[in-house]
């Protein structure tokens, strides 16, 4: 049989992915950070970097995001709320992590309250390395997952590692 | 007075409590004193008006030692007297000074959940900084506490506060956070509000805590120095530069002047960098972002010169140990005056829009007034308490560096609002951009660096630095080897927040954004948890008290 699928769902898909390259939600978590990542996430906001041109724009609410940005180790109090905020977004979703502590707890690596990198905790699409990174380093790394959606591939859906332990 | 004086003077008013007197350096007076003296010896102080509680340090002298030891810095202009209050270490007992010294509280909590020191008469036990389900009489910054340990403990699965959802007839409660849109930085809210208005007000932080203290007992001087930048990445030179001023003070090791006024002329562009960051995040609170884009669009020209001259954008590591890494040739020196012309014509005008906008005035004048005796007893810093009248600079007060030989004038402004705390901060950055002027103009000649020892002498000192939130304020302990002992960091922001939610009572659910972006909150670098005390009996307020005070408030 063929597995290919109809022309209306490849077009359907195509049409989704379009949409989506174009109007990326973005929503930014920070899991413990010392600031430094959070303010040049802001900086793209801003007229110099602009990253609404590319159509990306950041919410306030995880219910209308696409994209997760998260920056900072994971401190023991923040990592519950992580993975709830995770869990309210709408499916697909992508995971940005900005910055040195996010990728494998940087400077902070070993002490007592911090648990670790984010994807220790939830899973990641896309790191970018920099303590912290530069404006234009963070909207590569959006750039390059926009690159990795236009592939139309629908992809499978992410499971958080420990989404058991929050369900209830 | 000069300094002496002054440590006489205290010495005099402790002289019946006064066990041991010790001078470990010249600005300093460390007066050894027995716990059940501790309340008594305040209050003297404070009814003698001897300067403000600037901090509270714990220590634990190790385990053979059987002692901890808390010490109460007060700072008087330069001099500083710390009363220091020695313990068994079992059975460790201080009792509150909150009473005499309001935001006292926040220190006191945070001895006791790092230390164990139990503190009698603490009005609010929650916990500070740590998880609520830390285990008990686990304490994270005794000398027998490793961060191996912390790593065997289990996750923590707790999420304390309170869901949203109708709590009275009227009255609900709103939680905000970690994640929200306003701030880029976790921190909880829950505001309970009566209609419109909001009867109490409650904030847990921590989400950020992540023990630096600790860690840097584990690290070398150098390493430290790093870490120390990453406390918080907005002031992230201040704070380099008060670990490494307190280090160098140690190490009796004289600083060239060239890299004192280099160091002076990061932390002023620093601050230009910082207070643009806030004037646009309040703009934006206020729904007026089109200030907040040209505020950080003008702030990028900032930016740029930081990066030209230290090779960052953020934490830049300027600093050495006994020096800086860059220098600032003709170019840059021309480069930076430039973008110094372009910022005081941007600031002149953003100080224009703020007292002239009727939109933005209504959102700021008049609004979270803070008085003059009502800061002080707040024990505000900063902008936020130079915009009530107070005078308090550290930079005006007690000269470091390159501040002696280039200084700065104290800027305050009476009101006390949110318009004057908005005006404080643009005219503060007049006077940075003043200075630095002054610094390029006459750059003093000579090499970058001193040369550092390995090992830092064994001794204690203090380094208070005025970063651009206020005070900030450095204990660091040696015991002759390659880490430190002890540091302990005490930030403004910590001593800023008791207002805030003072004054969030009473006002509506829409003020609050804008009253939480006036006084430049930062959590990376504070992180603790607050709750409204009644200033006036020192009690928690009941829930009918806040609700009778909502509903009277509202019918006024
Ligand atoms: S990566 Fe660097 S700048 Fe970013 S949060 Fe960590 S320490 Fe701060």
């Amino acid at each position: 049989m063929n597995n290919k699928p109809s022309l209306w769902k490849q077009t359907m898909n195509k049409v989704r992915t379009w949409a989506r390259m174009n109007s990326i939600g973005a929503i930014h978590f920070n899991s413990g950070s010392c600031n430094g990542c959070d303010i040049e996430i802001l900086a793209t906001l801003t007229p110099r970097y602009d990253v609404e041109r590319f159509g990306i724009k950041l919410h306030g609410s995880p219910r209308h995001a696409d994209v997760l940005l998260v920056t900072g180790p994971v401190t023991r109090q923040a990592r519950e709320r992580l993975i709830r905020t995770y869990e309210q977004m709408p499916e697909p979703k992508f995971v940005i992590s900005v910055g040195a502590c996010s990728i494998s707890g940087g400077v902070f690596d070993g002490c007592y309250n911090v648990g670790g990198s984010v994807d220790e905790v939830i899973p990641v699409d896309v790191f970018v390395p920099g303590c912290p990174p530069r404006p234009e380093a963070i909207i590569d790394g959006i750039i390059q997952l926009l690159g990795e959606l236009q592939g139309g591939v629908p992809r499978p859906v992410a499971k958080p590692k420990i989404v058991e332990e929050v369900s209830s | 007075m000069s300094i002496e004086q002054k440590l006489q003077t205290a010495e005099q008013l402790l002289a019946p409590w006064n066990k041991e007197t010790i001078r470990p350096e010249e600005n300093r007076l460390d007066v050894v004193i027995q716990p059940e003296a501790l309340h008594e010896a305040v209050s003297v102080l404070h009814e003698a008006k001897w300067g403000y509680l600037s901090a509270i340090t714990g220590m634990d002298m190790g385990v053979e030692a059987g002692q901890l030891e808390a010490l109460y810095h007060f700072c008087n202009g330069p001099a500083i007297t710390s009363l220091r209050v020695r313990m068994p270490r079992n059975e460790a007992v201080v009792s509150s000074i909150a009473d005499i010294i309001p935001p006292a509280t926040f220190f006191e909590r945070e001895i006791k959940e790092m230390f164990g020191i139990e503190v009698n008469g603490l009005a609010v036990t929650d916990h500070l900084f740590l998880p609520e389900d830390w285990p008990i009489g686990v304490y994270p910054q005794r000398a027998d506490f490793t961060n191996e340990q912390a790593k065997a403990m289990e996750e923590s699965h707790v999420d304390q506060m309170p869901e949203p959802g109708r709590v009275g007839e009227n009255t609900f409660v709103v939680p905000i956070g970690p994640q929200h849109p306003a701030l880029k930085e976790p921190g909880h809210f829950s505001f309970t509000v009566d209609g419109e208005i909001v009867t109490a007000a409650k904030m847990r932080l921590g989400y950020a805590h992540r023990g630096i203290e600790k860690a840097a007992e584990s690290r070398s001087w150098v390493e430290n120095l790093y870490l120390f930048e990453r406390v918080c990445g907005i002031c992230s030179h201040t704070h380099a530069m008060a670990f490494s001023t307190g280090v160098e003070q140690l190490a009796k090791v004289e600083v060239p002047m060239r890299a004192q006024a280099i160091r002076e002329l990061v932390a002023g562009l620093e601050r230009v960098h910082s207070h643009l960051l806030w004037l646009g995040v309040a703009a934006h609170e206020a729904g007026f972002d089109t200030l907040f884009m040209y505020s950080w669009r003008d702030r990028e020209t900032v930016m740029d010169l930081l990066e030209q001259i230290t090779g960052n954008r953020v934490n830049y590591s300027a600093n050495l140990l006994g020096g800086v890494k860059c220098d600032i040739g003709e170019e840059q020196s021309k480069a930076i005056k430039e973008g110094l012309s372009y910022l005081e014509t941007r600031i002149r005008h953003y100080l224009e829009v703020v007292t002239t906008d009727a939109m933005f005035l209504n959102r700021t004048r008049g609004i979270g007034t803070i008085t003059a005796p009502e800061a002080e007893r707040f024990g505000l810093l900063g902008p936020t308490a130079r915009a009530s009248g107070v005078m308090r600079d550290v930079r005006v007060e007690a000269p470091y560096g390159a501040y002696i030989r280039y200084p700065v004038s104290l800027v305050t402004e009476t009101n006390g609002d949110l318009e004057a705390r908005c005006v404080v901060r643009l005219k503060e950055l007049l006077v940075s951009c003043f200075a630095m002027r002054s610094i390029l103009d006459n750059m003093p000649d000579g090499p970058l660096t001193a040369r550092m020892p390995r090992k830092i002498p064994a001794g204690e000192t203090v380094a208070r630095i005025e970063a651009p939130r206020g005070e900030l304020f450095y204990f660091i302990k040696s015991n002759g080897g390659e880490i430190p002992a002890r540091v302990h960091v005490r930030t403004p922001s910590l001593c800023n927040w008791v207002s805030v939610l003072e004054k969030a009572v009473g006002r509506q659910l829409a003020d609050v954004p804008m009253l939480i972006a006036g006084m430049d909150p930062c959590f990376s670098c504070n992180d603790r948890v607050v709750t409204v005390v009644d200033s006036a009996t020192q009690e928690n307020w009941s829930w009918k008290r806040l609700r009778e005070y909502g509903i009277e408030y509202y019918s006024r």
